[in-house]
Parts: C-alpha cells; sequence; structure tokens
C-alpha cells in the first residue's frame, strides 16, 4: 500500500486531474470570455477538435437534432411495398451510420401504404441532413453521342448516353487526397469485374478520340453523373445546361474528365471534382450504401427538440440533482470526514469520466447518462464499503494510519470483483448487443473502469493525507467511538 | 505489513444477531409470491408494448396562436395517451401517441384544440410509424445478457475456486448470485407484466427506456451479491471454528451496514426522480426502484440461503 500513497501516485493523479478539468472547462472559458451562451453550438467553437468533442454532445432523446420526412414513390410494380420500404430505410440506416451520427432513430411511416420514412439525427442541421439524404446516390456514368438536335451546352451536337455502369458495380469507393497531386480532395473507387471491363472499354474509345480530336472534343470525355435519369436526357436542350452544373450547385454533374492518357483498364481510378473533404466523404458515402429501390422526395426538415420533451428533461435533471445533494448531505453526516472526502472523490470522478466521454468521443443519450449513474453508484459503493471497513478495524484496536491501509487492503477483492463482472456485462454489451444498447455499454464500461481506480487511489490518498493533521483525528470527525494516533 | 496481516482479523461480533439463513423459507416465499403471478402474466398477457416496439400514431401540428411546448405538454398530458412532445424549428409540434384508432385521433385532435387554439390544418398532418426497436433487437439484447451471465459464473468460479471445495465451490458461488440475478429480472419483468396489462396502467408501458432498466438492475444485482460473497470468503478463511451456516449469518450481518446504505442512496436518488421528474421518465425510474430494491433483498434473503442450500445438496469436504 505504500506505493499507492507514495509522491510519485500523487503527481500522476493531480497532473490527470487537471488534464480532465482542462478538457472539461476549455469550451466553457471560450464561451465565457466571448460572451457566448454556455450550451449548444457557437461561431468559432466547432463541435470536434481532431477527434475530441469541444462540448459534450447530446442526443436525440436529451437535445433534439433534425427531423427528415421522405415521401417515396413510383414503387416498383409486383413487389411487396413493405419490403421495398425495408431495403430504403436500411441504405439510410448505412448512409447515416456511416455518418458517424450515433443512436439516429430511422423509423417506418405511412401505415398499410409503407410510403413515409422518417429519420431523426442528432447533432446534425438540416442541410447536411438533406443533402446526406435527400439523394438517391446513384453513380451514372455516361459517353457523349452526337445528336444534331442539341444545341444546348456543353456540347452543342452531343448528348449524353448512359452506360450499363452504375454504383451497383463499385466495390469500394473512399474519400481521400488527390494521389498524383495530394492537393484537393477525391473520390476514389474500384469496380468490380464486369464494371471494369466495360470501363476500360469506355476509357479506350475516349483516349482513341483524345488522340485523334484532341481533348476539346465531346466524345474525348467520360461523364460522371449523380442521379442522372434518361427522362432528363430526353429533354436535354431544355434541361441540359441546369443539368450540367456541379452538384453543389443544385446540378447533377460530379466531373467531366477527358482522358488524355490512355485507357485505364484495371476498373480503378478516382473522381476529380472540386472537391472539400465534405464532399468528397458525403459522396463516397452515397456510393457506398448502395443504391435506393424506389424513387422519394423530401416532405419536411425540421430542425426538432429533445424527444423525451424539454420540460420533461429539466424537471428531471432537477430532480436528479436534487437526490445526489441528499446523498451527499447523508453521506456527510453519516460518516462525518471521510463522507466529505469521498464526495470530494466523487466529483473527481465525474470530472475525468466527463473528460474521457468528450475524448472517446461519447454522444450522451439518457440511456448513456444511466449507465454513468450507475457508474457513480458503483463508485459511492466502493467509498461506503472503504469507510465500514475501516469502522471495523478501528473496533478491532488498530490505530487510525494502520486501519486506512486494512481498510483499502480488505474491501479491494470484493470492489474488484464486483466492478470486473459489471465490467464483463459492459464489454460483451459493447461488442455484441443492438446499437440501442452501446450507449449504455460503453458508459458504464468507463465509469467502471474510472470508478475502480479512483475508489482505491484518490480516496486512500486523501484520507492518508487529511489524516496527517491532528485535528482530523478526532474519533468525532472520523464517526468512529474513539480516536487513537 | 507482514505483522499487520498476522494481527487478529477485524470480526467482532455484531451485538444483535439475526438468523436469516434459518428464516430462509419464509424469505424464498415471499419472492415467490411476487414472481409466481409475474410469470403468469407474462406468458398470459405479454406486456403493454410502448411506441418503440409497437408503433403508434404520429402528428405534426402546427397550431394558429403559436403556444409554448408547456401548453402543449400539458394538454396531452390531460389526454392520457403517452404523448411524446417534440418542438420543431419552425414552431409546429410532432406529438408521437400510442395506437389509436382514427375516430380517436379525431377525439384527440379537438381535445387539444380546445385546450390550446385552433390547428392550422393546411399546415398539419398525422400519420401511423411503425416501431424503432425491432424484435430482434431485443432478442440480440437478451442473447448478450445470457452470454454476459455466463461469463460472470465463470469469473466468479475462478475467483472463488480458492474457498474449501475448489472449483465446485466456485460454481456453487457463482451459481448462486445467478439464480438472484434471474430472480431480479424476472420480478422486475414480472411486475411491469402485471402494471400494464392487468391494471392498465400506462406506466407498465415497456419501452427501450425499460430495456436499459434491465441492464442497470443486471448490473447492480451482481454486485450487490458479490459484496456478501466476498465477506464470506474472507470469514470462511479466519474463522474455521464456525459452520458454513454461521459464517454466512455473520458476513451478512457485517455487509448489512453497506448493504443497505448503498441501496438508500441510489433509492434517493431514484425516488426523487419518481416524485419530482418529468412524465417521460417516471416508468424508468419505477423500473429502476424496483430492480434495485430487489437487488438488495435478493443478495441477502436469496443468493446467500440459496447457496447454503446449494451446500447441504452438494456437500464438499471441510
Amino acid at each position: 500500500m505504500q506505493f499507492v500513497t507514495s509522491g510519485l501516485v500523487r503527481a500522476i493523479v493531480v497532473i490527470l486531474l487537471a488534464f480532465s478539468l482542462f478538457v472539461d472547462g476549455a469550451g466553457y472559458v471560450y464561451r465565457v470570455v466571448n460572451h457566448y451562451p454556455l450550451t449548444g453550438p457557437v461561431p468559432g467553437l466547432p463541435p470536434n477538435f481532431s477527434g475530441w468533442q469541444l462540448y459534450m454532445h447530446y442526443g436525440l432523446d436529451l437535445r433534439g437534432g433534425t427531423d427528415i420526412q421522405l415521401q417515396l414513390a413510383g414503387f416498383p410494380p409486383g413487389q411487396d411495398r413493405q419490403s421495398v420500404q425495408q431495403r430504403f430505410i436500411e441504405v439510410i440506416q448505412k448512409r447515416v451510420n456511416a455518418l458517424g451520427v450515433s443512436e439516429p432513430t430511422v423509423q417506418p411511416g405511412g401505415g398499410g401504404n409503407h410510403d413515409r420514412v422518417e429519420v431523426q439525427l442528432p447533432g446534425v442541421s438540416t442541410s447536411e441532413a438533406v443533402k446526406l439524404l435527400g439523394q438517391k446516390g446513384k453513380l451514372v456514368i455516361t459517353k457523349w453521342v452526337p445528336d444534331s438536335s442539341i444545341t444546348a451546352a456543353p456540347y452543342p451536337g452531343f448528348k449524353p448516353e448512359i452506360t450499363k455502369m452504375t454504383s451497383d458495380m463499385l466495390t469500394s469507393a473512399s474519400a481521400g487526397l488527390n494521389p498524383q497531386t495530394g492537393i484537393g480532395w477525391v473520390v476514389n473507387f474500384q469496380f468490380n469485374s464486369e464494371g471494369a471491363g466495360i470501363f476500360n472499354q469506355l476509357t479506350t474509345d475516349a483516349y482513341n478520340v483524345c488522340q485523334s480530336q484532341g481533348t476539346g472534343a465531346a466524345q474525348c470525355h467520360v461523364t460522371n453523373w449523380l442521379d442522372l435519369t434518361p427522362d432528363d436526357i430526353a429533354q436535354w436542350n431544355t434541361r441540359g445546361p441546369d443539368l450540367s452544373r456541379s452538384v453543389d450547385q443544385g446540378g447533377h454533374l460530379i466531373s467531366d474528365p477527358s482522358i488524355p492518357n490512355g485507357p485505364i483498364p484495371n476498373g480503378q481510378g478516382y473522381i476529380e471534382g472540386n472537391f472539400s473533404q465534405d464532399s468528397a466523404k458525403n459522396l463516397a458515402i452515397l456510393f457506398n450504401s448502395g443504391s435506393i429501390p424506389v424513387d422519394f422526395t423530401v416532405l419536411s426538415s425540421y430542425e426538432v427538440g429533445a424527444s423525451l420533451g424539454a420540460t420533461s428533461i429539466k424537471l428531471s435533471v432537477a430532480a436528479a440533482l436534487l437526490g445526489l445533494l441528499v446523498v451527499i448531505v447523508f453521506m456527510v453526516a453519516f460518516y462525518r470526514l471521510p463522507g466529505l472526502l469521498a464526495s470530494l472523490a466523487l466529483l473527481c470522478y465525474a470530472g475525468v469520466v466527463l473528460a474521457v466521454f468528450k475524448m472517446v468521443p461519447v454522444t450522451l443519450t439518457l440511456a448513456g447518462l444511466a449507465g454513468f449513474i450507475l457508474s457513480v453508484g458503483m463508485a459511492v459503493d466502493a467509498n461506503v464499503l472503504i469507510f465500514e471497513r475501516f469502522k471495523e478495524e478501528m473496533r478491532a484496536g488498530r490505530t487510525i494510519g494502520a486501519a486506512v491501509d486494512a481498510a483499502v487492503r480488505r474491501a479491494w477483492p470484493a470492489i474488484r470483483d464486483s466492478n470486473t463482472s459489471t465490467l464483463i456485462t459492459s464489454l460483451v454489451l459493447i461488442f455484441a448487443a443492438p446499437i440501442q444498447v452501446k450507449g449504455f455499454a460503453i458508459t458504464l464500461a468507463i465509469g467502471v473502469v474510472i470508478s475502480l481506480v479512483s475508489a482505491i487511489i484518490i480516496t486512500h490518498n486523501m484520507l492518508a493525507i487529511v489524516l496527517n493533521f491532528g485535528w482530523a483525528r478526532s474519533g468525532g470527525l472520523l464517526g468512529v467511538a474513539r480516536g487513537r494516533a | 505489513m507482514a505483522a499487520e496481516d498476522a494481527a487478529p482479523p477485524a470480526v467482532a461480533a455484531p451485538t444483535r444477531r439475526l438468523d436469516i439463513i434459518g428464516r430462509r423459507n419464509i424469505f424464498f416465499g415471499i419472492s415467490l409470491l411476487i414472481i409466481i403471478p409475474g410469470i403468469v402474466s407474462m406468458v398470459a398477457n405479454g406486456f403493454r408494448l410502448g411506441i418503440d416496439f409497437a408503433g403508434g400514431n404520429e402528428f405534426f401540428l402546427a397550431f394558429q396562436e403559436r403556444p409554448t411546448q408547456q401548453q402543449v405538454e400539458a394538454a396531452v398530458a390531460q389526454e392520457g395517451v403517452n404523448g411524446l412532445v417534440q418542438q420543431t424549428g419552425n414552431g409546429t409540434f410532432i406529438v408521437r401517441t400510442s395506437q389509436m384508432t382514427p375516430s380517436a385521433r379525431d377525439r384527440f385532435k379537438t381535445d387539444l384544440e380546445k385546450r390550446v387554439g385552433p390547428i392550422d390544418e393546411a399546415n398539419s398532418r398525422d400519420d401511423e410509424v411503425g416501431a424503432t426497436i425491432a424484435g430482434e433487437t431485443v432478442r440480440s439484447a437478451a442473447l448478450s445478457i445470457v452470454a454476459a451471465s455466463t461469463l460472470i459464473l465463470l469469473y466468479l468460479a475462478f475467483r472463488f475456486r480458492k474457498v474449501q471445495g475448489g472449483w465446485r465451490s466456485g460454481f456453487q458461488f457463482g451459481g448462486s448470485a445467478l439464480l438472484a440475478l434471474l430472480h431480479d429480472v424476472f420480478l422486475l419483468c414480472g411486475i411491469f407484466s402485471i402494471l400494464g396489462t392487468v391494471f392498465k396502467l400506462r406506466i407498465g408501458e415497456i419501452d427501450s427506456l425499460f430495456l436499459t432498466a434491465v441492464l442497470t438492475v443486471v448490473g447492480f444485482s451482481v454486485h450487490d451479491t458479490i459484496v456478501v460473497f466476498d465477506r464470506i470468503r474472507e470469514n470462511m478463511i479466519v474463522s474455521s471454528r464456525l459452520t458454513f451456516e454461521q459464517v454466512v449469518n455473520l458476513s451478512i450481518m457485517q455487509t448489512a451496514a453497506r448493504s443497505i446504505i448503498t441501496s438508500f442512496t441510489v433509492v434517493l436518488v431514484l425516488l426523487s426522480l419518481l416524485l419530482f421528474g418529468g412524465d417521460t421518465l417516471k416508468g424508468f425510474a419505477l423500473a429502476l426502484l424496483i430492480g434495485i430494491v430487489s437487488g438488495a433483498y435478493s443478495s441477502i434473503f436469496n443468493a446467500t440461503p440459496l447457496l447454503v442450500v446449494w451446500r447441504r445438496l452438494q456437500p464438499v469436504r471441510r
């Protein structure tokens, strides 16, 4: 036990605490200094800094997010509507998960018609959400064919023709930096063998035209579109110029490269399109999540408040704080000085846990809070175990110092075994349980590991330090019948 | 340190001894009295399913006179349809309720108009929505609890293998702890089944929060039991003159203060949540309250007597 109370351990604990407080508080200091409100997003303070949250993120149930209603239409004939809706939901879920949104809800609606889907996403703005969910997300690759009736831009006398290549032939797509220049974001893609064959033919044809007519010729280009339809091409003279604007500007064009450097035989390449990191990432997500089996439109999109009801949450937070206050009063009344120290240790514990939540990062939902509160309960319990033991050891006639040591040592197996069991449960849940349960399991696991350390090290050290003072060694303050030096 | 270890252990005799092991049949009886009706109700009636599991109705309501969220929440609460109210950015409200017939939906809207003011029909609509939690989710959550329980059993058997009787004894300790855990889960689910289906109370409706509550209770239950078992392990080593029953009784007395204090502190927080907290969290608070009390009870009055019975049926040499 000498090691636990050594100066080295104390120094490490103090450094860790200071670092946690910095992680907890830096965002608030920024807000106070700049006169911003204490919660929610503020200018100049991005939600994350290299993976760490700058302020705590809350789930739909506690803080709300964006609600999008999607209206399905044009169901493929002869297919069961409910299973089409189900496949639609699967694609949407893939996109949402790829964005890293934690605990979204995706809910089928429309009753027997099966023609509505509601999506709620925490911590995502309406415009971001519409960008991600409002498109079918189908990569369409065209070549240019001569058509004398076409007068519209970009290539009068030519219209696009949809090739058989679709995003269904993609085996993977990912956002990355341009592999040749290292500057600017691109979407890397890899086609399967069927796609690679078609792509080889397509690029060979284009390369030949580039050789003979130069890169300005329409047929030297192989063009990438998002969700271009045969209908669009049929009315190319009227729609063409609008459609040929980039996706960011409301058009459907992703990129229109020429093929001057030779055919691409292996189905591997990248799309350049003046992407930002976000737009390249979104495009890769769209391509990877598969194609949507049905047409749909965005019926409405709103920012929404907490799904549990704002009033209910306010009341509940107040009630929980009241409960915690009562617990602290009770601990101090019952255990006197050690109870006070335990309450202090609890504050340190909560500070460290919240810092870890921000670093992991964890999006806090009610279930996650339940996991956290359960771990607080276990941290209190570890302290109670040590103090009860301390009283016993004093009754058995030990000196105060020896009693503290013995209490920590003898309470340890129970603390270790009970916390290990809880840790086993939470780890199994993290790896095997459905997504609705993971938030709970993650916060519980983090809490238990930290409570194990804090109960033994922080409480023990606090007791040891305070008991160096003569005034602290009275039986009254320690809650035992008598105090011996 | 070595001298410390050799010093007499702190097993000062408690002043007053209750014979819990001797009266174990009473305690088993009390548990069965609650659990059996619960299981009957679960098998016969199942549960009252909340909107997460069963789906329900969703109303998009735009009111002509912009009410506050509190006003709408208060009006919806009076309807008794377990409504959740979410305010949207443009001042409309999304209200989710349990399933309603078309006529009940109309009545619901008329009632709201009376309490809050006229609805702007052009910008309002309602919809039937499906479940957000599939039956599959519950099954995989249940399976992971089974997996976790098995691992806990193995861990406890490993930790308690050093008491007299080796691994067999270890499995007795682990098994008793697991039975107490099952006791708590069945008791909690049973009471909710009865509340929801027999008494038809909304608070007995189960939703995703109930799932979380069950998991929390699993964590606490094992925790409580292990504290008592750990004391038994220690006392078996230091007081070899006592019979196993005496050791168990002594250990319960020695840990009783801790068990009561810990559970009491948690109960304080939950009670304040149940009495003063928001409506949408009351079912959750009640589930936790039942589970925590049951967990404290079962660790003292079921797990340890079970251990004694088990050791009698399958004795280990001393």
